[in-house]
């Protein structure tokens, strides 16, 4: 999905909160103009060019930017000319709101392992650091126990990787041709050509160019053993791949200077649409089906390869049970049961199941707008609107109000205010027979309408941290009280401030969900 | 403009006809014009001003024979559900069409809600006990309930039930064959209470934005950082946060 106006307007807050005006600035000037060169950088933003180099430098280390070298092709026979771009990574810059819920994915996952949750939160709060300096911060921490330092980051680093959590940086500057490459070699074969996609958006290009192959961009180094082990699993995932691929890897990739390693946000972005599949079939469904998708979740994750996965791989009623046993509540299920509940997921499947995680992910979305609708509106625009959404095509006026019961002299008033704000798309008709007459016609116009709900949300979103930094600002002396104060007027303030806080707070976690349902997933 | 002379131009003659033809006798002729052009439009009537327009008549004639004819019990007066000013006549022999009353739903031009809500929680009351019904299930409870004086069409049962699918307190489902639809043949429509999703008496899970003062705010397009309307200064937010 395309930024929308206060996507960029967000971004560039989050930016400014966490690096100042100046980087917020160039970050700007990128996210609005699209890819650029050094010299337009600084024109665009009349900064000086060290202040753009120092923005540039903070922005890549944080995986905001990419750069990448662009080959146009020269004009009049001359050779082709080569420039170092520059582009603004939008959803990495949102991804910096989720920091938190990502360690808490990693700590869920692994175990509460206190050392690669502090590497982790290491590797996210300075965008990208090598082997060298995670032991350097591991070591200022002080909380390594008996064993040596080293030791501990190399294993936790391992553990990381191995989970997919913890990745190589990408190529510094791949190159991209203007036209749309061919796939690389690594995705021979019939089954990888069906699961790779053509990237549609530079940004989607660009990562794919710079990403590097699969079996090094989780594995900790060539000469490590546990490079092997890497390898091993990823050709499990349905990726074979031959060691020439390795050496052309490390060729274009980063040979020179220690290896950087940064959080791998796509697996956590994964983890999240699975919890958001999962969470949105709970509010449908018995606790059966919610076990069943989560076990067909877990064994079909290592053969996903985009975050954005539509139907999971094909897997026997079988092998399905089996991973359903493996968990406590499951156990309790029997294959009948098992079956039922594959049949209200919509698996028609004879012998192999699929789930489609993209109907799922529609079916949340569609509730997140409807119940906005609701809440807007009214329960006779709520009823309207679900008629349109579920028909789907053009509908008149008094067939919409006899089918959702809405009188028919309220009926067009409500659509009309749907209309205006951007919440249907309106068609006029004009009639001959039996008279002339004009026929409106309403329709949902899905495509556009998510955009505008999104643009909202990032609206939403803004405001939420403008209003949370005004209630801090405004209650600034209230923070530096001691605890025990025993003025019951300001102690009470205080509660107030906190449970204000809390609020804005936990409404910001909630709809920076809803804002991954669409724009991430 | 001519339509004005017209009646009046009329209005001079036709009194003289009247009374020409023969005494009192021509009003009935005249009633039975109308009445029969009121018939001939059956179920969807006709306003005096189309009847002014296609019998030429004058408009105290019209007005005295429908009087009359109306006294005599022939025809009978609707109101349009979207214009109550505007009158209809039909014969008596008819019922209103839905054009005029707006549908089997409405009463006296107004939508009967109290009359859908409780048929609504009536068949939602019935769904949730069964848990699973299908329509040919839910009509035969209703036939069995007798609580209503008026028996319901299959149709106006359907639409029922559909308002209900529509409001997220029923689900439409297809029958499995096997679970919980063992007894219901495979790809058979039926209709399923929704439970959790449905949150407290029906109502739909509250959105993330749908939470959130902005979420509702009418006025989201007006609202800038520092504008007139902003985040900080916001009564929405203000209140939200007064707890």
């Amino acid at each position: 999905m395309v930024m929308t106006q206060y996507g960029i307007k967000y971004a560039v807050h989050i930016m400014t909160a966490h690096f100042g005006n100046l980087v917020a600035k160039v970050c700007e000037t990128l996210l609005r103009k699209g890819p650029l060169t050094l010299r337009l950088l600084i024109r665009f933003t009349e900064l000086t060019p060290s202040q753009v180099n120092n923005s540039l430098l903070i922005l890549i280390q944080h995986n905001c930017v990419q750069a990448f070298t662009d080959v146009t092709e020269g004009e009049f026979g001359d050779a082709p000319k080569d420039d170092t771009l520059y582009l603004a990574l939008f959803s990495n810059i949102l991804h910096r709101m989720r920091f938190s819920k990502f360690v808490a994915i990693a700590s869920q996952k692994l175990g509460q392992d206190k050392n690669c949750q502090e590497l982790l939160e290491g590797l996210l709060q300075n965008g990208r650091l090598s082997m060298e300096q995670l032991v350097e911060r591991a070591e200022s921490s002080g909380r390594a126990g008996n064993h040596p330092i080293s030791d501990v980051v190399h294993d936790s680093l391992f553990k990381l990787l191995n989970a997919h959590f913890v990745e190589r940086c990408p190529a510094p500057e791949p190159t991209l041709s203007p036209k749309v490459e061919e796939p690389p070699p690594r995705k021979r074969g019939a089954k990888a050509a069906k699961i790779s996609e053509v990237p549609e958006t530079l940004e989607q290009r660009l990562i794919e160019a710079a990403r590097p192959v699969e079996v090094l961009r989780f594995s900790m180094g060539d000469t490590n053993p546990e490079a092997e082990k890497s390898e091993h699993h990823s050709q499990i995932s349905g990726q074979k791949r031959k060691h020439d691929d390795l050496e052309i890897a490390q060729d274009s990739g980063d040979a020179d200077g220690p290896i950087l390693w940064r959080a791998n946000y796509d697996e956590f972005i994964r983890c999240l649409r699975h919890k958001a599949c999962i969470e949105h079939v709970r509010s449908q469904f018995d606790d059966g089906v919610v076990n069943v998708l989560s076990a067909i979740l877990e064994a079909t994750r290592s053969s996903e390869k985009i975050v954005k996965t539509e139907i999971t791989v094909p897997l026997s009623l079988d092998n399905i049970y089996e991973e359903v046993m493996k968990n406590e509540v499951g156990r309790s299920m029997t294959l009948d049961r098992v079956e039922a509940s594959l049949a209200a997921l919509g698996c028609p499947g004879m012998d192999d199941y699929k789930i489609n995680l993209r109907r799922i992910i529609e079916q949340a979305q569609t509730d997140e707008v409807e119940s906005i609708v609701l809440k807007r509106y009214g329960r006779d625009a709520y009823r309207m609107f679900r008629f349109l959404s579920k028909t789907g095509g053009l509908v008149e006026t008094e067939k919409i109000s006899d089918s959702s019961f809405v009188d028919k002299n309220e009926a067009p008033k409500i659509l009309y205010r749907l209309w205006k704000d951007e919440y249907l798309y309106m068609e006029k008709v004009a009639l001959t027979v039996p008279r002339h007459s004009l026929c409106l016609l309403w329709r949902v116009d899905r495509y556009n309408l998510w955009e505008h709900v999104l643009d909202e949300m990032y609206h939403a979103s803004l405001n939420l941290q403008l209003r949370l930094a005004h209630e801090i600002e405004e209650n600034k002396e209230l923070l530096s009280l001691p605890k025990d104060n025993n003025n019951k007027p300001l102690v009470k303030k205080m509660h107030h401030f906190e449970n204000v806080r809390n609020l804005l707070r936990s409404s910001l976690v909630k709809l920076d969900d809803a804002l991954m349902l669409f724009h991430d997933f | 403009m001519r339509k004005s002379e017209g009646p009046s131009s009329l209005k001079r003659k036709r009194p003289d006809l009247g009374t020409k033809n023969s005494s009192g006798g021509a009003l009935i002729g005249q009633e039975k014009v109308l009445y029969d052009l009121i018939c001939s439009k059956q179920s969807m009537g006709i306003c005096t001003f189309d009847m002014k327009r296609e019998t030429k008549f004058a408009e105290s004639v019209v007005t005295k024979s429908l009087k009359s004819l109306q006294t005599k019990g022939l025809i009978k007066i609707v109101q349009h559900y979207q214009n109550k000013g505007k009158k209809f006549y039909l014969s008596n022999d008819f019922e209103p069409a839905k054009e005029l009353t707006g549908g089997n739903w409405y009463r006296d031009g107004e939508l009967d809600k109290d009359y859908i809500n409780t048929l609504k929680q009536v068949c939602a009351r019935m769904i949730q006990r069964k848990k699973l019904m299908t329509i040919e299930g839910i009509v035969e409870s209703f036939k069995q309930s007798g609580a209503f004086k008026v028996e319901l069409s299959r149709e106006q049962i359907e639409e029922i039930v559909n308002a209900l699918v529509l409001d997220n307190q029923v689900m439409e489902v297809k029958s499995s064959g096997f679970g919980e639809f063992e007894f219901i043949p495979i790809g058979k429509i039926c209709y399923k209470y929704c439970t959790q999703g449905g949150g407290l008496k029906g109502e739909p899970k509250t959105g993330a934005m749908a939470s959130i003062p902005c979420g509702v705010c009418p006025r989201i397009t007006y609202c800038t950082p520092n504008g007139i309307i902003s985040p900080a200064t916001c009564v929405y937010y203000t209140k939200w946060l007064d707890f």
